[in-house]
């Protein structure tokens, strides 16, 4: 699928040129975790990401952290750095919401590639269950929402969600059904997942009957909230050679972003979304010379089970209305027409942003996942992140093999 | 409405730019922002218009108050501690006659009443001596 886009070709010849890659994963125990803090955290799964590259710790000079829910820094990336004792001569803190930890994999990327740093470290963790205070849940209630023309009338997240699901189900007449089975999925994939915080089974008729947070959304059509880490050194090929790494490399074959809106008060429609969302996955699958078909799994964010019907259409797996019967159909599944979150997502593993979602995606690729959920002939994967309520998004495509 | 002393849920905090739109609720008058070098109403106000123009040059416009649900969701749970125990409302998307978008509450009618496409006219609330709120009810 050539691209016309010189700007499209340009990063493409970058992105072999370069042949970055993801070299070491590493995430802490997710789940409720009290007495530790968000540095904690961070330092610990940077220390799990640097020993599973088998690296030493001053061979990373980059660095790229988000931002904590828990204890706001006015600069994040640095002052991790302090913490952790290190001195990149690369730095920076991504910060769009969900999208964000999608977008740390393009932050690294550009800043090799534009020779700022060899070896990158992202990382993100943080206290949220835990650690998050009552006023500070408001706070961040209130931030996802327009703080003048939104909150007063009392939206909640999971309501902002809701105002999507419920246009949704009225433009393609979906149903609760559709929603639910991406749950139902997501639990099902959890369950292979050592490291996930719920695993029992559950039906569609158990996410549809669980408390109803904001109709048509319940309980388990929400995320959990977990605490924990999660990081990732993203390189070259060639500094991973001379550095030795044994693992199986995540080759980066393309990358992009979207924006909708950032107050549901803006959006025009749904296709307002939907655009956001192509926009982002064709930046990156032009740039990786590729289309839907080709994809082995993919990794969609998934706050709200809402969500992953958007991004399955808006990404071209499924034309725009058909992500519900496909997630019902179990089509979503390991071993299936196209597996989604093979870790459990947000839904039932953890949450940290995507970042477990690009770790699952690079454990896939080096055929490291455990037992039956190793999907079978991995070698092309998509993670998408989503920030805000659905409006900023980001792409990225990994191979198994260099992009050629 | 009655008004409400007692009122401990969130409540705006104005900015300069959007302080005449909160004197018109309180005027119950809703006054949507206007670009006088594009003609386009925009929503929700800002000190330059968010179109091409960029324009300054704005007009606040009297709104009929008709508007269509375009999208709505029943909340079980609010976002602090002053919705406990409140029975479950309305948070809606509504599209005025004049083509912007606003959030609002629906009010006067069972939630589960409630559809998308439905016709609503504005109400306020004086929910306190400051503030009034504009809602919206179902046409009857």
């Amino acid at each position: 699928m050539a691209s016309n886009n010189p700007h499209i070709e340009e990063a493409r010849e970058i992105l072999k040129k370069n042949k970055i890659v993801i070299a070491g994963v590493g995430e802490t125990e997710q789940g409720k975790i009290p007495d530790k803090s968000s540095f904690h955290f961070l330092s610990q799964a940077s220390k799990l990401a640097i020993e599973d590259a088998g690296i030493k710790k001053s061979d990373v000079d980059g660095l790229v952290t988000a931002f904590s829910l828990v204890e706001h820094t006015f600069m994040h990336c640095t002052t991790f750095a302090d913490y952790f004792g290190m001195r990149p001569r690369f730095f920076s803190s991504v910060a769009v919401g969900g999208a964000t930890a999608v977008w740390m994999v393009a932050e690294a990327a550009m800043a090799i590639a534009t020779g700022q740093a060899e070896v990158v470290l992202c990382v993100r963790g943080d206290n949220t269950l835990s650690g998050i205070s009552s006023s500070g849940m408001v706070a961040l209630i209130r931030e996802m929402c327009h703080a003048e023309f939104e909150f007063p009338y009392g939206l909640t997240t999971p309501g902002g969600y809701a105002l999507a699901a419920q246009r949704y189900l009225h433009d393609f007449g979906a149903t609760r059904e559709h929603l639910a089975a991406v749950a139902v999925t997501m639990r099902k994939h959890a369950a292979l997942k050592e490291n996930a915080m719920n695993k029992e089974p559950l039906t569609v008729e158990d996410v549809i009957n669980s408390r109803i947070i904001a109709e048509p959304l319940t309980k388990y059509d929400c995320s959990i909230i977990s605490d924990g880490g999660a990081a990732f050194i993203i390189t070259t090929e060639e500094k991973a050679k001379e550095l030795g790494i044994e693992n199986n490399l995540a080759y980066l074959w393309g990358m992009g972003q979207g924006y909708s809106h950032q107050y549901l008060t803006t959006l025009h429609d749904l296709d307002q979304i939907y655009n956001a969302i192509n926009a982002s996955g064709q930046k990156a699958f032009q740039t990786a010379g590729i289309g839907p078909s080709d994809v082995d799994m993919a990794f969609l964010y998934d706050c709200f089970t809402i969500t992953v019907l958007l991004e399955l259409e808006g990404l071209g797996f499924v034309p725009k209305g058909e992500g519900g019967p496909f997630a019902l159909e179990g089509r979503m599944e390991i071993g299936k027409d196209l597996p989604v979150n093979t870790h459990g997502g947000l839904l039932s593993q953890a949450h940290l942003g995507a970042m477990h979602h690009v770790i699952e995606a690079t454990i896939q690729l080096r055929g490291d996942a455990a037992g039956e959920r190793q999907v079978k002939d991995a070698e092309v994967a998509l993670v998408h992140g989503n920030g805000g309520i659905v409006s900023a998004h980001s792409t990225v495509v990994l191979g198994k093999e260099p992009l050629s | 409405m009655a008004e409400d002393k007692s009122y401990n849920k969130p409540l705006p905090e104005f900015r300069p730019e959007t302080k005449p739109y909160w004197e018109g609720t309180k005027n119950h008058e809703l006054l949507i922002p206007r670009s006088k070098e594009s003609g386009e109403f925009f929503f929700y106000p800002r000190a330059l218009s968010p179109g091409e123009d960029m324009s300054e040059n704005l007009e606040w416009v009297k709104a009929s108050g008709k508007a269509k649900v375009w999208t709505y969701a029943i909340h079980h749970m609010g976002p602090t501690k002053a919705y406990k125990g409140e029975p479950p409302y309305v948070v809606a998307l509504v599209e005025l006659d004049e083509g912007v978008k606003m959030m609002t509450n629906i009010v006067d009618c069972d939630p589960h009443d409630v559809k998308v496409g439905m016709e609503v006219e504005v109400v306020f609330d004086d929910v306190t001596d400051e503030v009034t709120l504009p809602k919206f009810k179902p046409v009857k």
